[in-house]
């Protein structure tokens, strides 16, 4: 990243001192809640809610992940515990089959439609753009009952297809319009040259045109992963908590929460999302800033 | 698109009559499921809204502007107004201020920027739902963080049950949604300043601009797109957000967190109420459309700059 040295070459002391305490502020902000919810997996029922409270815990114990992971807990468990928990596994294995299946079909049927907007000139070509974005600010809250009725006919409710259809249409706004700026980039006379020297589209698309969209198209794949992953409100209301985040309510609501096993399954569960984004960090700053501010 | 030497013309030809349905056969897929799965639910609903469907008898009857009137003279809906409101208020300004602030923070250099930037993103790849679970941990009245916080800083006796007091809920469950959205601004924001030219300061130093005026003239004016877009997106969230409120307190105490989507979840699958359901689908569908209009402008206005 482009340094800013000309800026902090007046850094007096007090400059330093401020960022530094800034930096703590940030520290705090992000840390703390996250902190509390990693030591809370690790520790005993008991040890929650000592008071004082433990800022580290006492005993750590992996028996909150033991129960999380294959239903059974050690001798400190049975305080609340459920067979719930047992369909954590299958949750994060349909959550992983959702996600990747979003992001091949959104980046198939998105980069599709973002290259025939950035390449052909085409009747209603501008209505049909502005209309795709448009349907990203609809609250999906709102269609959920006459959609329910549709892909019940379609035969699809409680299945992972209605998920997978659903999340694929509502992430593709986003979508064709990161691949379209991406597309957009490369002038069209290159590929026109590639058409002339006897390619077809879909080489001229497979060996000019994509290799240099890659950055878009990991960064839609990120991001598309992450929708899918942390939807919620479809999944509770056209399956029966198949994925992983209804599921998670539905531990929340039991009458007699293991607090501390919730904690474990929240930390398992967001372990995919958050690898993903820290390992493709510079794709998905990239990806993001490009697809809110443009250009 | 002058081509040189172009010798085939019958390539040029095929290419003239691919154009015609290419573009189309390729946007089939994209537009059929959009339709499908958005746009026919969307007339559903807007259909539903003027009617009553009584879901025992299975009937739906033209009720006219019924539910509207209903539902604008009745005190509940002026209230989830209400709340949504100040909602929205807190999570317009909170992410945008402190997004501003940890992004100006982060394009210093100083030791410790590379984790502040990867901290910055672990909020955003949280799911809603683990937010709200994450906010529960810290404002329990048996374990909070927060009361464990100020126990041990001696700041107070005995654990406050924060989210039985109406306002104290509303506060913290916007304060979470805030959370996330903080870094989401902050990661646009600290984009957008790291476009900015270095010559642009060292001009303005040459021409005696002291920090404040560099910030006011050169930051700041940079920065303007960028947190339009990012204003405009936090209102978009304070009107839509869902699952972090209903996972913490499912709209209470009383109806001290029943936001808009709130009462549309209650009418639809509580009261099976879906003529009423539908009707606060629209109004919340205008006003969300509404900003998104000013967006989609905005966007293509920039659009026309950069062609």
């Amino acid at each position: 990243m482009a340094a800013i040295g000309g800026r902090v070459r007046k850094s007096g002391i007090i400059r330093k001192i401020a960022t530094y305490l800034a930096f703590c502020c940030l520290l705090f902000w992000v840390g703390f809640p996250v902190y509390y919810m990693l030591i809370t997996s690790i520790m005993r029922a008991p040890d929650l809610g000592a008071k004082p409270p433990h800022w580290i815990p006492p005993e750590p114990t992996a028996d909150n992940y033991r129960e999380v992971l294959i239903g059974k807990a050690g001798e400190a468990g049975g305080y609340g515990s459920t067979t719930e928990f047992t369909r954590m596994m299958p949750a994060l294995l349909n959550s992983t089959f959702v996600s990747v299946a979003v992001v091949l079909s959104n980046l198939l049927i998105g980069g599709m439609a973002a290259y025939a907007f950035s390449r052909f000139d085409f009747r209603l070509a501008r209505a049909a753009y502005f209309g795709i974005l448009m349907t990203r600010v609809l609250p999906a809250l709102s269609l959920i009952v006459p959609l329910f009725v549709i892909l019940r006919k379609l035969k699809l409710v409680n299945t992972l297809g209605a998920l997978i259809l659903t999340y694929t249409i509502f992430i593709l706004p986003l979508t064709i319009w990161i691949l379209r700026e991406y597309f957009d980039t490369l002038a069209r006379d290159i590929e026109e040259m590639a058409l002339i020297d006897g390619a077809t589209r879909w080489q001229a698309f497979r060996m000019v045109v994509a290799p240099l969209a890659v950055p878009g198209i990991i960064a839609v794949g990120v991001m598309s992963f992450m929708e899918a992953w942390s939807e919620f409100f479809f999944a509770l209301t056209l399956t029966n908590s198949l994925t992983y985040p209804p599921l998670l309510m539905s531990f929340r609501n039991l009458h007699q929460v293991n607090w501390n096993a919730l904690a474990a399954a929240t930390v398992i569960g967001v372990i995919p999302p958050v690898v993903i984004a820290f390992v493709f960090q510079r794709y998905l700053v990239r990806g993001l800033s490009e697809g809110a501010v443009k250009g | 698109m002058a081509s040189p030497q172009l010798g085939k013309a019958a390539a040029k030809q095929r290419r003239h009559w691919d154009r015609k349905w290419i573009p189309y056969a390729l946007l089939a897929p994209a537009l059929i499921t959009i339709f499908v799965i958005i746009l026919s639910p969307l007339a559903t609903t807007i259909y539903y809204s003027f009617s009553n469907i009584d879901l025992i008898r299975d009937r739906t009857t033209f009720v006219g502007l019924d539910n509207y009137v209903e539902l604008f003279g009745s005190r509940l809906f002026w209230k989830a107004v209400e709340v949504n409101l100040k909602f929205a208020a807190i999570v317009v300004t909170v992410p945008t201020l402190i997004g501003l602030f940890f992004a100006l923070l982060l394009v210093e250099n100083f030791t410790g920027r590379s984790i502040g930037r990867t901290l910055l993103i672990l909020p955003w790849a949280l799911p809603w739902i683990v937010v709200g679970l994450l906010w529960n941990w810290v404002v329990n009245a048996q374990f909070g963080a927060l009361n464990g916080l100020l126990y041990s800083l001696g700041l107070i006796e005995k654990y406050i049950p924060f989210m039985a007091d109406e306002d104290l809920a509303l506060i913290f469950t916007a304060l979470a949604s805030a959370w996330r959205q903080t870094s989401f601004s902050a990661i646009l924001l600290l984009a957008a300043l790291q476009t900015i030219p270095e010559d642009l300061y060292d001009a303005a130093k040459v021409d005696g601009a002291g920090m404040r005026a560099r910030f006011r003239f050169i930051t700041f004016a940079w920065l303007r797109p960028t947190l339009t877009i990012v204003l405009l997106y936090n209102v978009v969230l304070g009107f839509l957000q869902f699952d972090a409120v209903w996972i913490m307190t499912q709209g209470g105490p009383g109806d001290a967190t029943m936001l808009i989507s709130v009462l549309l979840y209650r009418y639809t699958f509580i009261n099976f109420d879906l003529g009423m359901g539908a009707a606060v689908s629209n109004v919340l569908g205008l006003i969300t459309m509404g900003v998104g209009l000013i967006f989609v402008r905005l966007i293509y206005r920039s659009q026309a700059t950069y062609a």
